[in-house]
């Protein structure tokens, strides 16, 4: 357990609204390439706050209370521009008898962390029917696979059916059957958690708002890269990579796909929402996976595409470019210049500058592992360089290259959010 | 029909002739031993491919394939062949707390499929269960897996636990998604692998291969 002692002044003794005024331009700023009037920081927290709240990950995750008053105080404490706790929650998941999640004290130790497990959830047979109809082979088929609790959807007519009018209207009465009754119970129970979940969610940007934060950059829509959308979830790395091999044709028009309705989906969220952003995570793209002959064919058009719409639509992509991109930052030049943004792993980030500087905000420069096994003078030193280097001219944030900072040591962090502040001012 | 047609069905990923052609050659009287040696120059290729960048992850996965259907078209004339020599034993696993088996699967078929006796102790291997192991075999290279940030002390344990055993001849190589030089030392271990080849190549290293 860390002991908080809050500074005496916080940033020159502004209001929090001041504070959130100044923060949030600051933040825009960089969103749009300008030079704010320094290096905006955004803390990812994650499990760190179980580590210096000294209790259990599953107590941080099923404790929505306790969870908010860790992040306000770690916000307080370090004082960046933007701050995050859990990116989710385990409620819906355990409703439904997720199959394809692991949380801690559910599947994993109280102090686990949460994980996914990877599986070829959908089998090379299925291609046709995701093809003809991928909503209702997600509900009938993919449904009862993946979450235990509702493979009573099973035994649900096709759902094409509903299109009868008045005779769908006959076949109402399977869903008295007790399995689809159960799953339809299980799947009233997740609605509640989520909307609890969701509800939590925005008390606490509300909370960290009125104590002067700004909205990080990871709040917004989620959608995936085709590719990554056909293999994360669906048919797992094994078989996304046969599939390259085995049938190309198949996978290419089943991104498509999941291209047009992610779309559809993003672009309501921010008519519904008002919130500009939209977070894609990319898993497969990156150096070492595929050759640049494959990504070329299978990767990148559908996520350029992806986000060119996105930007058509008002809509800021906010794309985790996971691992190393370095051989790929040439493609990332083709972006709509100025209306993306990337956060970035372990690319090079100098060359990243180099390379993206006047294509997007960048966001990153600190490594995970620097904040647990570093020094304080090297946190320092590189902090200094990726401030001169990397925010050169605006158009960056400042942040650990995952948004996940367990294990980071609390003093270290403290180093690298100060010498930001004092290297990183334009 | 030659070995060498089969040797290049299988690097030039052509999977349905790599079965034709072993079939035929079995047919036309080449031993399992034959075909499992074509196999074997083919894995190279692919494994230095994959080392220079020529080739990829869909292509490890694909031949991976290709040899998993041919090993079971050679199975039934195989009783009689003997074992391939090994160069050395490893044992690897993906260390307490992180399930992800992807990366360390792929590792272990291309240390097998290049001359090494595996030992794959899954995932969520608590650092007792390595040392067991390395007990159980005499293995003197252990490969920890890891995919989250998470498994920095997990490793920094099991190290530690191999040392406390007074297995300090023993090599760890680690690797993972979260994993670098600067993990490498945090935790101890002997050498950072940055892909499957890293671990091969470290594996024949210190086995002086």
């Amino acid at each position: 357990m860390f002991e908080l002692t809050l500074p005496e002044t916080r940033e020159g003794n502004k209001t929090p609204e001041q504070l959130f005024a100044e923060r949030t331009q600051r933040m825009q700023d960089a969103l749009a390439l300008k030079k704010p009037d320094r290096i905006p920081i955004q803390l990812g927290f994650g499990y760190m706050l179980a580590e210096m709240g000294g209790i259990t990950r599953q107590e941080l995750h099923e404790n929505g209370e306790k969870e908010m008053e860790l992040l306000e105080k770690a916000a307080l404490y370090f004082e960046p521009d933007s701050a995050m706790g859990l990116f989710n929650n385990p409620g819906a998941a355990l409703a439904v008898g997720d199959r394809m999640t692991k949380f801690p004290g559910h599947g994993l130790p109280p102090n686990g962390s949460f994980q996914f497990v990877e599986g070829e959830y959908m089998k090379p047979e299925d291609y046709d029917a995701f093809l003809d109809d991928p909503a209702d082979w997600a509900i009938r088929k993919y449904w009862p696979r993946v979450f235990s609790k509702l493979e009573g959807l099973s035994l649900l007519p096709p759902l094409g059916i509903a299109a009868f009018g008045t005779y769908a209207l006959f076949q109402l009465g399977i869903f008295k059957a007790p399995p689809v009754a159960a799953a339809l119970r299980a799947l009233g129970d997740a609605v509640e958690a989520q909307a609890a979940a969701d509800a939590r969610g925005q008390e606490t940007f509300q909370r960290l708002a009125k104590l002067g934060f700004a909205l990080p950059l990871f709040v917004g829509s989620i959608v995936e890269a085709p590719f990554d959308f056909m293999s994360d979830t669906l048919r797992g790395m094994r078989g996304i990579m046969l599939d390259i091999h085995r049938r190309p044709e198949k996978l290419i028009a089943a991104m498509e796909k999941c291209l047009t309705f992610q779309l559809e989906f993003a672009i309501n969220f921010r008519k519904a929402t008002g919130m500009k952003m939209c977070f894609i995570p990319l898993h497969r793209g990156s150096d070492g996976f595929m050759s640049l002959e494959q990504f070329e064919r299978f990767y990148w058009p559908t996520l350029k595409n992806m986000q060119e719409v996105l930007v058509e639509n008002d809509i800021i992509p906010f794309v985790f470019y996971e691992g190393v991109w370095d051989q790929r930052l040439k493609y990332l030049a083709e972006l709509p210049k100025g209306k993306v943004s990337g956060l970035f792993q372990f690319s090079d980030i100098f060359k990243v500058k180099e390379v993206l500087g006047d294509v997007m905000c960048i966001a990153g420069g600190m490594r995970n592992s620097m904040l647990q096994a570093g020094t304080a003078e090297e946190v320092r030193e590189w902090t200094r360089k990726v401030c001169e280097v990397v925010g050169r001219d605006g158009g960056f944030v400042m942040t650990t290259g995952i948004g996940e900072m367990e294990g980071c040591r609390p003093e270290l962090v403290k180093v690298w959010v100060d010498a930001t502040k004092e290297y990183g001012v334009y | 029909m030659k070995t060498q047609d089969l040797i290049n069905a299988i690097t030039e990923m052509r999977e349905e002739d790599s079965l034709k052609i072993s079939q035929e050659l079995l047919e036309a009287g080449a031993s399992p031993a034959e075909i499992l040696d074509a196999c074997r120059v083919a894995m190279e290729v692919i494994g230095k491919r994959f080392e220079s960048g020529d080739c990829f992850i869909p292509e490890l996965i694909l031949a991976g394939e290709m040899l998993k259907g041919i090993s079971e078209l050679i199975k039934p004339r195989l009783q009689q062949e003997a074992r391939q020599e090994k160069y050395g034993k490893v044992v690897i696993g993906t260390v307490e707390g992180d399930i992800h088996d992807i990366a360390k699967d792929i590792v272990a078929f291309m240390l097998d499929v290049n001359g090494f006796e595996v030992t794959d102790l899954g995932v969520d291997v608590p650092p007792a269960k390595f040392v067991q192991a390395v007990k159980d075999t005499g293995a003197k290279v252990v490969g920890l897996s890891g995919f989250l940030t998470l498994a920095y002390d997990p490793m920094k344990a099991t190290v530690e636990a191999l040392k406390a055993e007074g297995l300090k001849d023993v090599k760890v190589m680690i690797g993972g998604g979260q994993i670098d030089n600067q993990i490498r030392d945090y935790t101890g271990a002997d050498a950072y692998g940055k892909d499957a080849m890293a671990a091969v190549s470290l594996a024949k290293q210190w086995y002086g291969v």
